[in-house]
């Protein structure tokens, strides 16, 4: 028998009756597939009250058309994602980093809301109960030092989550549902720079859908990760690219990184690349705007300075491909 | 905490009072007794807890028994047909897909997801379906001949 | 009935596992699944630091927790155990002082695992903490605590030889090199995590457990010597195991502990470790630096050899003195190398004991040789395959370390690998990073003389034949995946020229079946196969001449046709059951046995100290071709096809020798590709399948396997080894399919993206 710590377990039907569940109960978290937070759970790192399992509301499970372009539910399985056929065609990005989570029975369960409200990642905090009271816990967690940079006060734990920067190059926008009613936002504005506080999320909030827009859909995009094994996983780095050209120039070039820091987030300054031909130069230049923006630190076995390096490197490839493609 | 878990265990209704913070996996093999579900690591990474949950693989070790409410939960003891092996169970015994066994139930479960949605899989359609399962005697080469032997043994 | 039968063969043909349904039905128990509804809740406190002189382990408090049943320390044994009777050095619970973090300070046994855990929580560890090493190097220097007072210097073993002219050979080459090599430390990560079953018996003071166990037999021994109960009192029976590779060659601490606590219980309690304290109690290989020198002629042929290793043992010895012996040794019986220089420090370190994994001692010391011969015959222009050919052995012979070699496959192996993977057209012409690379290598069948040898024979086997007419074949031999129980069943059947499922077989229970030495050094197809033919042998004897005194015939004169048995000159003969009829009726029910003992020529002599390490009755021999790409974007290494060729004797089961192949392979891809595991000051940070990166079905390549067949004359129908020795090759011939890609040569592993990506763009190695 697994040593589980005690919680309450509650099956809302609606998400009304979720964020009522939540307001009510300020140790309560929400549980969506699990493939993160129970694990967190097992190990300690989470204690919670209660856990709100949202995998009983309907609401949350839909993809529906909305304005020329998606509303995902939030409650939506990673392989229904990356087997939806609007999605792949439309939003080519997000149903390629859908499919690069985890494995393919982790996708079977884990949700397109709990990929985007996953946990940030460290080597010294994803560990038992024991082990990090071995080492004297962590700033993240009950701890008062960072074991990646032992002077800092900063948290540098690793956002690693593939779908979300696929969705922030297609210009996503959350629908958050809490205690206050419901209220959209930029994807972008979900996260905090903060390993220990990444979620921008109010008390008692829950993701409840994704709107990719019309605007962007059909605009070639593409997404791609570094990592150690073919499956399983967590991305060392992760890209992805949406392309637009027009008459031989770039119209519009969006580079989202992921796992290079506690937050994913859209490279700055690649309007740059605008209305000139994407060239080997300027490739070069997208690779190497990226290496500068992601900083990644010490928080997996690999160096961060290679998941730097080859975060450029995917970049760079990506957009060399959507080029090519491109009529 | 706790409360009564209603759902449908290899086709058999039962109802059984669980604690909320139970997991499916420790529900199976300590109240159902149904030991064939392995647990090979600490949460989701090896995959030998694997069992279907409404005909999908998942893995009972990060699910919560109390979530499979009113479910159709199905595991390896499930699989034997007048008492002999399944196609599956068949492949994986003659084909040696099976060494030291440890993996093997999760193995075939996460195999019995992929055959139902995919009848006729090719090599990469294995490799893609059951690489959130971890053997670690085999090199999978067999692993896949004996998936493939059961899809031909299968076919109408 | 038709009597005109003919004996069933079962020998050379795949045959499934005779456990096979009972595995793929979830009807299979393992440790972890084996009824005991009573069983209490065993659960470690383990140390949270690394080196400390323990002061106080107070557990009155743990002890009034109701449902707790028993606690125990150190206090409550006082035994040593170790798989080594000159290395002992480790107690169940630490006594003193602990060395390692995770080290079992305090167990309990409970009613639930959370009435455990909080016991657990509440006992109070005191200590004076003293300095830590984690590094060989560290634990060398100078001024340095001592681990071990008897180990002084923290060296566990200094292992040193110099046999022929090895100065003389580096002076007769045309191209002597020198090159350093890091191999990290890894872990076998069986798919089962630890598991035990202790049932003490209070009225009759009696043990019975069952222990996730490669080695029933020396877990026995160690019983009862932690406990201080006679052997006698104790029973071990062998669950179905789910994998060893080698870390449960010795008796682990969890199966200590467990019996401990059931004693002090008095009744049935069962650990089961998390996949956290698995790799916590470790026993893999250890991380070993290299510095290797060869010296070469330009016809190919190798002039002398120089090695010196430093192998990070961990806290307490284990199988840690073979280990640095073989990877000196071992460097023999591959080619044919006259002069051999080696020095090797086994060093102890704050760290998790290591100890034998898959390929012990030899994997580490392949890859800096192949991977050096590899380069210098490029330097030299010369092809791979025609270096290796230049160096072969010829049986029968001794090596300069006295090592015995009847039977030699390789150069058929070299044959098979070269024109398979199309070495000759496609070397060097697969294109931008894409390369082909290969290496040989070797492994004992077993070692002749056995740690622990009381000079009983090397192995036993009953046969046991009743009035139903069934064969039970009784052995001690643990099947733990490798397909060992079915084997035995094969030699037994083509023997008695039945088919295998008339015979049953009991595995590993001590009350039933004969001791066994276990599972390890590939020793079991070799020794226990031999003895499973004599007591086969035996039986036949028997039976014959029950069959000729009821037929009125000469026992020469009796034909045994399996399910028939016939005079000569007759038509009908006596179906087998009635043979046995008349065979139980002169004696009542028949127990034969067969044993198998090594020759005294195979344990090796005396040139120098340790030489005798790395005997065997035989060696296996592979080749194998690896093909790769590299990404030049990720440094990503894809494996595309391994080519190997195995030469082990005799395939008694293709399916099964196929299957270990492939396995052992696959394993060397996992060191050689991603496998490592980390410490953060002796915290294993890498202690879980997600950050220690076994491979995945993805990335695994497509092995084709041909298997040579040498016929070693002393083998049990010609067979030796095949479940270890294709590993250790791997990693170098994916060195040398990597240099043959990009033109660099990892020296380094595994290979991970970073550390190639560092030798792509610095030319150097990684940092």
């Amino acid at each position: 028998m697994e040593y589980m710590p005690e919680f309450r377990l509650c099956a809302p039907a609606s998400v009304d009756e979720a964020v009522g569940l939540a307001a009510a109960d300020a140790g309560a978290r929400y549980l969506s597939g699990g493939t993160d937070l129970v694990v967190n759970v097992r190990r300690g790192i989470e204690r919670p009250a209660a856990l709100i399992d949202l995998s009983a509301i309907g609401e949350l499970k839909d993809i529906d058309e909305d304005d020329g372009g998606l509303r995902l539910g939030a409650g939506v399985v990673l392989r229904d994602l990356a087997e939806n056929e609007t999605l792949r065609r439309d939003f080519a990005a997000v149903a390629e980093a859908a499919l690069a989570v985890a494995g393919p029975t982790h996708r079977e369960y884990a949700t397109l809301g709990g990929n985007l409200c996953l946990d940030t990642r460290c080597l010294f905090y994803n560990q038992s109960e024991w082990w990090r009271g071995a080492n004297d816990y962590c700033l993240k967690k009950e701890g008062e030092t960072c074991h990646v940079a032992p002077k800092g006060s900063f948290c540098f734990a690793a956002f690693s989550g593939d779908v979300a920067p696929a969705l922030l190059v297609s210009g996503a926008e959350v629908e958050l549902a809490g205690p206050e009613g419901r209220r959209r936002i930029p994807l972008a504005e979900l996260y905090n720079d903060d390993g220990m506080d990444h979620l921008a999320l109010k008390a008692g909030e829950l993701v409840a859908a994704v709107h990719l827009p019309g605007a962007v859909a059909g605009v070639p995009s593409a997404y791609a990760k570094a990592r150690v094994r073919g499956s399983i996983d967590f991305p060392l780095a992760g890209a992805a690219v949406a392309l637009a050209m027009k008459g031989g120039g770039v119209e519009d070039l969006r580079v989202g990184l992921t796992a290079v820091g506690p937050r994913p987030f859209l490279v700055e300054d690649t309007e740059r690349f605008a209305d000139a031909p994407l060239d080997g130069a300027a490739l070069d230049d997208l690779r190497e705007m990226v290496r500068a923006q992601a900083q990644p630190m010490r928080t997996t076995t690999v160096a961060p300075w290679y998941r730097r390096r080859v975060a450029g490197n995917l970049a760079r490839r990506l957009a060399a491909g959507l080029a090519a493609a491109s009529p | 905490m706790e409360s009564t878990l209603h759902l449908t265990l290899n086709g058999r209704r039962r109802g059984d009072l669980v604690p909320d913070n139970m997991l499916l996996v420790d529900y199976l093999r300590e109240v159902a007794a149904l030991t064939g579900t392995k647990i090979g690591c600490d949460g989701g990474e090896c995959g030998a807890c694997t069992v279907l949950v409404d005909g999908r693989p998942r893995h009972s070790c990060l699910t919560l028994a109390g979530a499979c409410q009113g479910r159709h939960v199905e595991t390896i003891e499930s699989l034997e047909e007048g008492g002999r092996m399944a196609a599956l169970q068949r492949g994986f015994h003659e084909k040696l897909g099976a060494q030291c066994g440890f993996c093997t139930p999760g193995m075939i479960m996460a195999a019995e997801g992929l055959l139902r949605a995919t009848p006729d899989p090719g090599t990469e359609d294995i490799r893609a379906s059951m690489a959130s399962n971890i053997c670690r005697c085999t090199g999978y080469i067999k692993i896949i001949e004996a998936v493939q032997a059961a899809a031909r043994e299968l076919a109408p | 009935m038709n009597r005109v039968a003919a004996p069933v063969s079962s020998i050379g043909l795949s045959q499934p596992l005779v456990d096979g349904p009972e595995k793929v039905t979830g009807r299979a128990r393992y440790a972890a699944d084996l009824a005991s509804p009573q069983a209490l809740v065993g659960r470690l406190l383990r140390s949270p630091v690394s080196h400390a002189e323990i002061t106080a382990l107070d557990t009155s408090a743990a002890r009034r927790i109701p449902g707790v049943v028993a606690v125990i320390t150190g206090d409550d044994c006082d035994e040593t155990f170790g798989i080594l009777p000159i290395a002992q050095n480790e107690y169940p619970l630490a006594r003193g002082r602990v060395r390692y973090r995770g080290e079992p300070l305090a167990a309990v046994a409970a009613v639930d695992a959370e009435t455990a855990q909080r016991a657990i929580d509440a006992i109070e560890f005191a200590y004076d903490e003293l300095p830590a090493y984690y590094t060989a190097a560290d634990a060398r220097a100078d001024g340095a605590v001592e681990l071990h007072a008897e180990r002084p210097g923290n060296i566990d073993r200094h292992a040193e030889f110099e046999l022929g002219d090895v100065d003389g050979g580096f002076e007769a080459a045309d191209l002597v090199r020198e090159e350093t090599y890091h191999c990290a430390e890894i872990c076998q990560v069986q798919s089962e995590p630890h598991a035990v079953l202790a049932d003490y018996d209070a009225e009759r003071d009696r043990i019975t457990v069952s222990p996730s166990t490669q080695v029933p037999y020396y877990v026995h021994l160690m019983l009862a010597k932690t406990l201080k109960m006679e052997k006698s009192r104790i029973r071990v029976v062998k669950p179905y195991i789910g994998g060893g590779f080698g870390c449960r060659t010795e008796a682990l601490n969890v199966d200590l502990i467990c019996a401990l606590l059931a004693r002090a219980a008095k009744g049935a309690v069962r650990i089961v470790a998390s996949r956290e304290e698995t790799f916590i109690t470790h026993r893999g290989r250890p991380e070993t630096g290299l510095r290797l020198k060869i010296g070469l002629k330009q016809d190919g042929t190798i002039t002398a050899v120089e090695c010196h290793a430093v192998q990070r043992g961990g806290a307490y010895s284990g199988y840690g003195l073979v280990t640095i012996l073989y990877n000196g040794s071992l460097l023999y019986a591959l080619y044919d190398i006259e002069a051999i220089r080696y020095e090797g420090f086994r060093v102890l370190t704050n760290t998790p004991p290591c100890g034998a994994m898959r390929g012990h001692g030899t994997v580490n010391a392949r890859f800096a040789f192949e991977n050096l011969l590899d380069a210098m015959a490029a330097e030299m222009g010369l092809d791979a395959f025609a270096v290796r050919r230049a160096n072969m052995l010829k049986a029968p012979t001794f090596t300069t370390n006295d090592l015995m070699i009847n039977s030699y496959g390789l150069p058929q192996c070299l044959d098979w690998v070269e024109e398979a993977s199309g070495w000759k057209e496609r070397k060097g012409r697969l294109g931008p990073n894409r390369g082909l690379g290969m290496a040989c290598s070797h492994y004992i069948s077993g070692a002749s003389k056995p740690v622990n040898w009381t000079g009983e024979p090397h192995a036993t086997v009953h046969l046991k034949v009743d009035f139903d007419g069934s064969i039970t074949l009784l052995t001690g031999a643990a099947e733990i995946g490798q397909g060992s129980s079915t084997v035995l069943v094969q030699c037994v059947a083509e023997v008695l020229g039945l088919d295998m499922s008339r015979i049953r077989i009991i595995a590993a229970d001590s009350a039933l079946t004969p001791k066994d030495n276990g599972s390890y050094s590939s020793r079991v197809t070799y020794m226990v196969g031999n003895a499973a033919i004599q007591a086969a042998t035996e039986l036949k004897r028997v039976l014959v001449e029950a069959a000729a005194a009821k037929l009125d015939a000469r026992p020469e004169d009796v034909e045994c046709l399996g399910e028939v048995y016939r005079a000569a000159t007759q038509d009908e003969g006596l179906a087998f059951d009635e043979v046995v009829v008349a065979a139980l009726a002169e004696t009542g029910t028949l127990t034969v046995k067969g044993n198998y003992d090594t020759i005294p020529e195979s344990h090796g002599g005396k040139k120098y100290r340790g030489a005798a390490i790395g005997g065997s009755m035989a060696f296996s021999y592979a080749a194998q071709a690896v093909e790769v790409s590299v990404d030049p974007d990720t440094a990503q290494i894809t494996v595309e096809k391994v080519w190997v060729a195995h030469d082990c004797g005799k395939a008694l089961n293709p399916l099964a020798v196929e299957g270990q192949v492939q396995g052992s392979v696959w394993m060397g891809m996992g060191q050689a590709l991603s496998e490592e595991t980390h410490y953060h000051k002796g915290l294993g940070i890498t202690s879980n399948m997600l950050d220690y990166r076994v491979p995945t079905i993805v990335e695994s390549p497509p092995i084709e396997v041909k298997i040579i067949e040498s016929m070693d004359p002393h083998g049990p129908f010609g067979a030796k080894e095949a479940g270890e020795g294709s590993l250790s090759g791997f990693l170098p011939a994916l060195a040398s399919a990597v240099a043959d890609a990009i033109g660099v040569r990892p020296v380094e592993l595994p290979m991970t993206p970073d550390r190639l990506m560092r030798l792509m763009e610095k030319g150097g190695r990684s940092g």
